[in-house]
């Protein structure tokens, strides 16, 4: 990379990184009564702390699934996390009621989520990627229909629910972010970085194989592994973030698109903190929005829907142009 | 050395390589060529570890490529295939600078950028080098990987079908390049060929294919005869010397 692009890369992350720090502070203390301070800040900082978590696994996720598939335009949405989760929400409904322990607490229902959505990843898509000789794109159809499996018999399963037991329910299935605690935080961060460690070796190779498969086991890379152990990675941060505050991976392709206009290189260093920055713009800044503005009238994923299916269009048209 | 032993591949049940074997002489410009079909390119695949065999060795260096560690293949062995599209904007230096990958990671040193310049300026690509890959001539781009392939610094180059889709002029170039990498810088060039003439007139040793077999290897002058073609191929041919070599007519 010439020097000139690397400092102009180096200072939109700076830039990046002071509007995230802007937001953040702004997210703290707007409204807030000096008398309560640390009341509110209770509040706010652990709400806080986990969008700029979640904002970060879905960015570097969403970053890291896209070059794996080698197509801008890809989400880890696709992997059906999002209609596994809603699925296994309204099955403990429908089967032990909205009363059950799993459906209230908290906890139980975030080792519930990620214990399933965990053994869908590494079992699953593991064996389907080695059945399929390593085909990314047989894993991308597989878990499409899958997506469009969950969501079938979710549906059935609403339709024939209690109708005040499906109002109980409807709340779980959108993103919040206020329903997280302080513990379940810190198991999430910690599995984060487990992963991240894990996958060191993994993630240093990304530049190359964004070169494609024949030129990445040109240049030393063990790409089947390699691919494997990636999709294995993306899967579990999706399902992290899911398991936390709900489906929000929608936004993965918003966050990685902007990143990759933003920053016109294949450096993944670059790409994934600048999308985990933007992620938590978008993330922090729309829920300062939704929380002062809209004063929880509308939940921040129908923004996220709408402007990312606004952006995916535009994409696809700037696409078939080029 | 590298020595390919009752190599055999099929899909299904059809067979398309079927019990291969052969040697590849150091520091020679061996050619891979054949009807369609014959299975040259999926002994190429099987060489570059690009598609798993089924049966047989390749022996590389005395161990099967299968017990080399791919870094270490990396800086012995270079792969250039001709589907080769990137979804990124790389320019032609960063694409040669993902030769010295294999040596220092992402992370390049002096010594590398050093070997960096001496191949752009091996391939003439001094006034492209910041120049998107994406918005060269087909011939500048083959180029550009090919001056890749040289800051990669190996002793193999394995080439499939590399004047596919080049014009004449392209096409030789491509050809004294394959040339000039074996006379000097000392590579052992193995590549798959449709054009007979250009194996004929640019290669040492030819290995022709028929029916995923070896149908003839050897010496140009001993493959490239009437006879051996005409029964290879199933067409008429006629063979001409033009400044020592052979020339294939046919029609």
């Amino acid at each position: 990379m010439t020097s000139v692009v690397k400092k102009s890369n180096n200072r939109k992350l700076a830039i990046l990184a002071l509007f995230t720090v802007l937001v953040s502070v702004g997210y703290l203390v707007v409204a807030v009564d000096p008398k309560y301070l640390s009341f509110a800040m209770s509040l706010r900082v652990p709400r806080l702390v986990v969008m700029l978590v979640v904002a970060f696994c879905i960015g570097s996720a969403s970053i890291v699934f896209q070059s794996i598939i080698n197509n801008n335009i890809v989400t880890p949405c696709l992997l059906g996390m999002n209609s596994l989760y809603t699925l296994i929400h309204t099955a403990v409904v429908f089967f032990l009621g909205s009363g059950s322990i799993i459906a209230t607490n908290a906890n139980l229902a975030f080792v519930v989520d990620l214990v399933l959505m965990g053994f869908a990843a590494t079992v699953l898509y593991s064996y389907i990627f080695k059945k399929t000789r390593h085909n990314v794109l047989y894993v991308l159809l597989v878990g499409t229909i899958l997506t469009s499996f969950f969501g079938s018999i979710q549906s059935t399963l609403t339709r024939v629910m209690d109708p005040n037991e499906y109002d109980n329910l409807l709340s779980t299935l959108v993103a919040s972010f206020t329903r997280v605690n302080s513990g379940i935080l810190l198991v999430a961060i910690l599995l984060m970085v487990a992963v991240v460690i894990w996958l060191r070796r993994d993630l240093a190779l990304l530049d190359v194989i964004t070169l494609g498969k024949a030129q990445a086991i040109n240049l030393g890379v063990d790409y089947d592994r390699t691919i494997r152990r990636l999709l294995l990675g993306v899967t579990l941060f999706i399902a992290i973030a899911t398991a936390m505050v709900g489906p929000v991976s929608f936004m993965g392709l918003i966050v990685a698109n902007l990143a990759r206009q933003l920053f016109k290189t294949y450096r993944h260093t670059y790409l994934i903190t600048g999308a985990g920055f933007i992620g938590m713009v978008i993330l922090v800044g729309g829920q300062l929005i939704v929380e002062h503005v809209y004063t929880y009238a509308v939940p921040i994923s129908v923004f996220i829907t709408v402007g990312g299916g606004i952006y995916f269009l535009y994409l696809l048209m700037r696409q078939g142009k080029g | 050395m590298m020595h390919i032993k009752n190599l055999t591949k099929r899909y299904e049940q059809k067979t398309v390589v079927d019990d291969v074997s052969f040697q590849i002489p150091k520091g020679k410009v061996i050619s891979l060529i054949g009807p369609n079909g014959a299975g040259k390119s999926t002994v190429m695949g099987m060489i570059s570890r690009l598609v798993a065999r089924d049966e047989g060795l390749i022996e590389f260096e005395g161990k099967d490529l299968k017990h080399w560690k791919s870094r270490e293949l990396a800086k012995r062995l270079a792969i250039l295939t001709q589907s080769s599209n990137i979804q990124m904007k790389l320019t032609v230096r960063e694409l040669v600078c993902f030769g010295r990958f294999p040596y220092s990671g992402n992370n390049l040193n002096e010594e590398d950028y050093k070997i960096v310049d001496k191949a752009i300026s091996y391939m003439e690509l001094e006034e492209f080098q910041d120049r998107f890959i994406d918005e060269l001539s087909g011939g500048q781009r083959q180029r550009a990987y090919i001056a890749m392939v040289i800051a990669q610094d190996t002793e193999y180059v394995l080439l499939d079908e590399p004047t596919n889709n080049l014009d004449i002029y392209h096409a030789t170039n491509m050809m004294k390049m394959v040339r000039r990498l074996c006379d000097e810088l000392g590579k052992t060039v193995i590549l798959v060929l449709h054009e007979i003439n250009y194996a004929a007139f640019y290669s040492d040793y030819i290995c022709a294919f028929k029916n995923g077999k070896v149908a003839k290897f050897g010496t140009v002058d001993e493959v490239i005869t009437k006879e051996n073609l005409s029964e290879i191929y199933g067409v008429d041919f006629e063979i001409q010397t033009v400044e020592g070599r052979p020339l294939c007519l046919y029609y």
